[in-house]
């Protein structure tokens, strides 16, 4: 079941399905290893940008590019 | 290929070349070293690069930019066993795979400038993160040693890292350090030595075979190219790679030389069949190499921890205590740079007065004419004076920042602003930029780099003059504290600092309005760990903020304080209404007058706010010479007059500073002119409005 990284709860650890964003955007997050295929862990989610849990990097996300980010 | 006897001479030459190259720069001369050796560091943000670079090169070390470029280049040395070992500390960067311009001369000085040794520098604790990189310059060049920084890190997280282990899968040298630690810098020292004078380091890259349709891919584009005359220094499977991930660089290098068209074409055509991006499978196949490279050499613990950082993050990082925290730091921010540095200025202001002074009646006793007395006295000495002044405050202000920054708190204000700023079609790093120019504009300027969008960037560059600058904010305290009570003073010094930022971010809006829409590039920010300023950063990061002011505001404050003292003395010796300035104030006034209330005097200081804004209190003394300057002011101005002055002064114009800095930034002389027609014209616009209801009213 795939739902969009904004709606996955703080804590919880999910597998990346699909990145829809455009073609930099993109480009940067495989460059940080966020890509197809990885698993990431939600560190923050609630008001302003998410902030992921990758390869023991934080990193933080506008709001809208989680919602381009599909997950399983 | 070189013979090794070969490579051995083209290497001495190109040392005697880059002595002689340096000869005549006193801060490079090695002339006791009769060898030179060049280092290349390179590494991720947050990995304790600059930390390393400055520990190992100390006091020797010298920060211009990159030629061509905007890029910062700092260099340093150090020495041992009589060589000189040049260190370069490359741009931070995640990649090497866009095309910013830190990429590009990362790129470049590894393929033109061929280093002796190029130092990845990655993070114990982020060893697959932090490797990536060195995995994209093994590409480049074989030439690569890995430090893995901040070891004791990891010793305390009971990671073992096995450095024989990974030296091999790698199949580079490996030094595991700690910038912390006295022994790891002469260990350090000795590595790098040793691996470029010795062979007991292999140089080996390990080398990363894509999935089989990429790497037929490359094969094909390889055979295509091989007797390329364009790119030549560059490694044949590079340039492959580059153009399958779809960088215009190569792309429109080697299009001068090849013909593209049918390679591009099926390189489409496989991509549109079967649907993969290759950057993204490239960027995959590294990341999953450089995975199994680390669970084979590294032993522990590495799941998931809360760690410190996290917790302080749910307090910092708080949907509601979040902004309470932002704006006490902020404001304490603030109040620490100007409480600590308004004393200085003082003291310094009356010294700078006494030696002007002295100087003075020096030269009279001296009979010398009064017009030379004068030209010295209030040109140069004036314009040393306004310069000297102004730096307290930068320095303060720029150690303050760089606190906040080593400290890791400055990416997060950038998080917490980032929602606000989407709302003006910026994001949260934009509002770095904003609080820098709080110190000066210029400086503001130089830190819209972080904002990866050139369109983004450059509305930013162009509205950030409507930020008032520590030295404006001087004279807004100088007259709201001539015609109000304390307490209001403060409210209406508040209302224009918020007000303020209001026209930046409109500013930058209804630029957005004209310009061509690009594809948004959403904040994707690392935050960083928490962790205790380390001195040394700070001094370095201030001393290299300061520097951008010292160099380039210098230079121009010094220039126009002579230039303003011409247009205000002269003819010699007639009262400032029959200077020529007074000519251009009364020109002047026959429009702002009617509009704005702003007569001649009023308008007059302001030519000298283009050169620095701290002059225009001078200037209103010197042109309102009778008596006591507030208790003259306060009769002649009214209220509504009183505003518009402060409204009006707020943002009309950026100083030639930061004119300057515009032009170096865009490197267009259009943008540097409506860099000052755009803020002139919104300002006259919004103080008419407001002195005509106000006259209306008052």
């Amino acid at each position: 079941m795939t739902k969009a990284l904004i709606d996955v709860k703080a804590g919880e650890k999910v597998d990346i399905f699909s990145i829809n964003a455009g073609f930099k955007a993109h480009n940067f997050l495989a460059d940080l290893g966020i890509h197809e295929g990885e698993k990431v862990r939600v560190v923050k989610n609630d008001y302003g940008p998410i902030i992921l849990e990758v390869k023991n990097t934080r990193v933080a996300i506008g709001r809208g590019l989680a919602q381009k980010i599909l997950v399983k | 290929m070189h013979s090794s006897d070969d490579q051995g001479r083209f290497r001495n030459i190109r040392k005697k070349k880059r002595l002689k190259k340096r000869k005549g720069k006193k801060y490079y001369s090695s002339k006791n070293h009769s060898i030179e050796h060049v280092i290349g560091f390179l590494g991720n943000p947050n990995v304790g690069k600059s930390s390393l670079f400055n520990e190992l090169t100390g006091s020797h070390q010298h920060i211009g930019n990159w030629p061509g470029k905007t890029v910062e280049k700092k260099e340093g040395h150090f020495i041992l066993a009589d060589e000189y070992f040049s260190v370069i500390d490359l741009p931070g960067t995640y990649s090497l795979s866009g095309r910013s311009d830190e990429e590009i001369i990362t790129e470049e000085f590894i393929v033109q400038e061929r280093p002796d040794l190029v130092c990845v520098i990655a993070d114990a604790m982020r060893l697959e993160r932090t490797l990536y990189l060195a995995l994209q310059a093994f590409e480049l060049t074989d030439k690569v040693a890995i430090i893995v920084n901040m070891i004791d890190v990891a010793e305390k997280h009971n990671l073992e890292i096995s450095r024989k282990k990974l030296a091999s899968l790698l199949g580079v040298p490996v030094i595991l350090v700690s910038a912390l630690r006295d022994s790891s810098l002469i260990e350090l020292k000795k590595f790098i030595y040793d691996a470029i004078h010795t062979d007991k380091y292999d140089f080996h890259p390990a080398k990363i075979l894509y999935s089989s349709k990429i790497e037929a891919i490359i094969r094909k584009i390889s055979e295509q190219i091989a007797d390329r005359k364009v790119l030549k220094e560059y490694p044949v499977r590079w340039i492959a790679i580059k153009l399958l991930e779809g960088d215009n660089w190569t792309r429109s290098e080697l299009s001068k030389e090849f013909d593209l068209e049918t390679l591009l074409k099926t390189l489409e055509e496989i991509k549109e069949k079967e649907s993969i991006n290759p950057k993204v499978e490239i960027a995959k196949t590294k990341y999953s190499g450089l995975h199994t490279i680390v669970t084979q050499s590294v032993k522990g613990d590495l799941e998931f921890k809360e760690t410190i950082s996290d917790k302080i993050d749910k307090i910092v990082l708080h949907p509601i205590f979040g902004y309470p925290i932002l704006i006490l730091i902020y404001a304490l921010f603030f109040f620490i740079s100007f409480s600590i540095s308004s004393p200085i200025i003082e003291g310094m202001s009356y010294l700078l007065n006494l030696f002007a002074e002295y100087i003075r009646s020096l030269m009279i006793q001296s009979s010398s004419p009064e017009i030379i007395t004068s030209f010295v006295v209030d040109g140069i000495i004036a314009g040393i004076s306004a310069f000297l002044l102004f730096l307290p405050l930068i320095i303060i202000f720029y150690t303050l920042v760089a606190i906040m920054e080593d400290s890791g708190y400055l990416a997060r204000s950038a998080y917490l602003m980032d929602r606000f700023m989407n709302k003006f079609g910026l994001q949260g790093t934009a509002f770095l930029s904003i609080v820098m120019g709080f110190g000066c504009n210029a400086a503001g300027i130089l830190a819209t780099r972080i904002i990866k969008n050139p369109k983004d960037r450059i509305r930013m560059i162009v509205s950030l003059s409507f930020i008032p600058c520590a030295a404006t904010l001087g004279v807004i305290a100088f007259i709201t504290g001539i015609f109000f009570e304390p307490w209001k003073a403060s409210l209406i010094m508040l209302g224009l600092y918020a007000f303020s930022i209001f026209l930046t971010l409109i500013s930058s809006s209804i630029l957005r309005l004209f310009m061509e829409k690009e594809e948004p590039l959403p904040l994707i920010l690392e935050m960083p760990e928490y962790r205790k300023p380390i001195l040394k950063n700070i001094y370095y990061l201030t001393w290299s903020r300061a520097g951008v002011f010292v160099k380039k505001a210098g230079t121009f404050i010094f220039s126009a304080s002579i230039f303003i003292w011409i247009l205000s003395n002269l003819p010699y010796g007639v009262s400032p209404e029959f200077t020529i300035l007074g000519y251009l104030g009364k020109v002047f006034s026959f429009i702002t007058y009617p509009l704005m209330g702003l007569s001649w005097e009023m308008i007059a200081p302001l030519v000298f706010g283009f050169a620095a804004k701290e002059t225009i209190i001078v200037a209103l003394g010197v042109i309102y010479a009778s008596g006591d300057l507030k208790t003259v002011l306060l009769n002649l101005w009214s209220l509504p007059q009183v505003i518009s002055f402060l409204l009006f002064q707020l943002t009309y114009a950026p100083c030639f500073a930061t004119i300057a800095a515009v032009k170096s930034e865009t490197n267009s002389y259009k943008w540097s002119l409506f860099s000052i027609l755009w803020p002139l014209f919104l300002t006259t616009l919004i103080t008419t409005i407001v002195y005509q209801i106000l006259r209306l009213i008052v």
